[in-house]
């Protein structure tokens, strides 16, 4: 089996993705069976890495121009160096070991993405406070930040295809497309749910399922009885030495988005360093 | 393995708790066909020889056990239509449960939940050591339920209603009281952790905190009883015909209220002062 996560980091001036990426690297190495721990990184200039401390947990890197205005996400296809491929949004934690859900993927699915996520407290998320235009176009709910892919489907092929399509035509497809209600920026879930729609694909690649189980910590989506600017404005985000995650009064067991970057400090990483060190 | 139903009982000078837990056990015992036992204190058994109904609670109830009575330290608005009322009321000792009830498997109840049908009869063969109802429905056809009603606070975790507990006697439900209680004793403790208010103690809030800790602080998968089917205070039991429950509503506009009725459903009624307004009825249903 040749199965391998996949980070897509473009660095900028406010968010350093490359140490977010790392974050989700040493969480990925810390929790998964060997085997499922596999990560490739594609960034811009691999020096970038090389000042990290732990550099290794990323089993292959890729250097490629990604230029301002451009979506690298879009080709992640062309990037993988894996069969089967779990492409990843960098602001992800791993908590514990997700192989099984690994396993199902790759013995039933082309390319499955994910149209449910989860609050902290572990409710599915219902709110579509971000996701208006979604509503108003009947787009369906896809979440590209946990993407699984194989290298040979015909249908990924077609899917990615149509959605880089998207992506360098925006105006034109959200003309065409989304009339009801334009978003503000047509990004990758956008393309994803349009070209998913498009090609009439949700059933093969977006059916019903109970994982993966991705805890998205946008706040206005939490089911709080108010608004909220920042989810850490609120609640806490505690991790231990075992790099056991507990989020407000919630332990978490699932995948965490975390969204808000400043979460990822320099003690974090250094206890998911220690944990890889020892391991 | 015995099965029974557990009530507590302790008047105050504005609720008559004993005729409350006479028309709750005796129609727990009816629909449930298991026993029913009362823990009470001494001046409340006083109280119901001098009101005449000690006989019946003997017949209604397999064990009458006694406690000392439990300080008054607790104080809470009750609303019986429009009226409202600063009323004394003794909650903080219903973990004693665990120990003090003669069943293996117990359904603790709330003297004002009526259990009007045989639907709890379907959880005695569950095997989790505690069970309790996630979630309140209201009689209203439009949901009244407060966000507070669903979770003991803003960012915090969902509300179990202790109006309903049943529990095996084991070790894990043993732990379960132990931590409820020790939550009771230390509640603005819990409160800085959990964002609960603190202001007035409420078992709810300590058996959810109870609950959330022993599940391992995580939304769990588990057997929960029925949503309570609930009147608010502000609600009242108008009168009951034959086996129906007729109950006025209030509804969205202050001072109008609308009929409702119930027949053969579980019912958690807030207006307490409503029940003891129609005791002899209630008690025929028996």
């Amino acid at each position: 089996m040749n199965f391998g996560y996949l980070l897509i980091c473009k660095q900028n001036a406010d968010v350093d993705y490359i140490k977010l990426a790392y974050a989700l690297a040493l969480s990925i190495k810390n929790t998964q069976k060997q085997g499922y721990d596999k990560i490739a990184l594609v960034l811009e200039d691999r020096s970038l890495v090389e000042t990290l401390n732990s550099s290794w947990v990323f089993d292959e890197i890729i250097e490629h121009p990604l230029p301002e205005g451009w979506d690298g996400r879009s080709y992640m296809d062309k990037f993988t160096p894996w069969d089967n491929t779990i492409c990843l949004d960098s602001d992800m934690l791993f908590v514990r070991d997700y192989s099984q859900w690994v396993d199902y993927f790759i013995d039933n699915c082309e390319l499955y993405v994910p149209n449910k996520a989860y609050t902290y407290r572990g409710e599915e998320i219902t709110q579509d406070y971000y996701r208006k235009a979604f509503t108003a176009n009947e787009l369906p709910n896809l979440y590209s930040f946990y993407t699984f892919f194989k290298k040979d489907s015909g249908i990924a092929a077609d899917f990615f295809e149509l959605q880089r399509k998207i992506i360098e035509n925006k105006n034109e497809f959200s003309n065409l497309f989304l009339t009801n209600r334009k978003p503000k920026v047509v990004g990758t879930d956008e393309a994803f749910a349009l070209a998913c729609k498009i090609l009439d694909l949700e059933d093969k690649i977006s059916y019903d399922l109970d994982f993966p189980r991705i805890v998205h910590l946008k706040p206005m989506v939490q089911n709080w009885p108010w608004p909220a600017n920042k989810v850490s404005d609120h609640i806490g985000f505690y991790l231990n030495k075992k790099a056991e995650l507990k989020i407000g009064n919630f332990q978490q067991y699932d995948v965490v988005h975390y969204v808000e970057k400043e979460l990822i400090t320099v003690e974090l990483i250094s206890m998911l360093e220690h944990i890889a060190w020892k391991k | 393995m015995t099965n029974g139903v557990l009530l507590y009982a302790h008047n105050s000078r504005d609720i008559d708790y004993a005729q409350l837990s006479l028309i709750s056990g005796g129609l727990a015992k009816k629909n449930l066909e298991v026993p029913v036992s009362l823990i009470t204190d001494e001046s409340t058994v006083d109280w119901m020889k001098q009101s005449k109904i000690y006989n019946k609670a003997v017949d209604i109830f397999d064990k009458i056990i006694l406690q000392d009575r439990p300080e008054l330290t607790n104080y809470r608005n009750l609303r019986d239509l429009s009226a409202q009322h600063k009323v004394p009321f003794i909650n903080q000792t219903r973990s004693s449960a665990f120990k003090l009830s003669p069943y293996e498997k117990t359904l603790l109840i709330d003297s004002d939940y009526f259990v009007l049908s045989n639907t709890l009869s379907e959880y005695w063969n569950i095997n989790q050591s505690v069970i309790m109802p996630d979630a309140a429905k209201d009689i209203n056809y439009k949901d009244r339920m407060k966000y507070l009603d669903r979770y003991i606070s803003e960012t915090g975790i969902k509300m179990y209603w202790a109006t309903a507990v049943m529990f095996t006697k084991n070790q894990e439900a043993k732990t379960f009281f132990e931590l409820a209680d020790c939550v009771r004793e230390n509640y603005e403790t819990f409160a800085n952790l959990f964002r609960y208010c603190p202001r007035q103690f409420r078992n709810d809030i300590a058996f959810s905190v109870a609950k959330h800790i022993m599940n391992g602080f995580e939304k769990p998968m588990e057997y929960t009883l029925p949503s309570l089917l609930t009147s608010l205070d502000r609600d009242s039991l108008d009168h009951v015909s034959d086996t129906k429950l007729n109950f006025l509503i209030e509804g969205d506009i202050n001072g109008k209220y609308y009929p409702v009725s119930i027949k053969n459903c579980d019912i958690h009624i807030m207006n307490k002062k409503s029940i003891t307004r129609n005791y002899e009825n209630l008690v025929n249903l028996i």
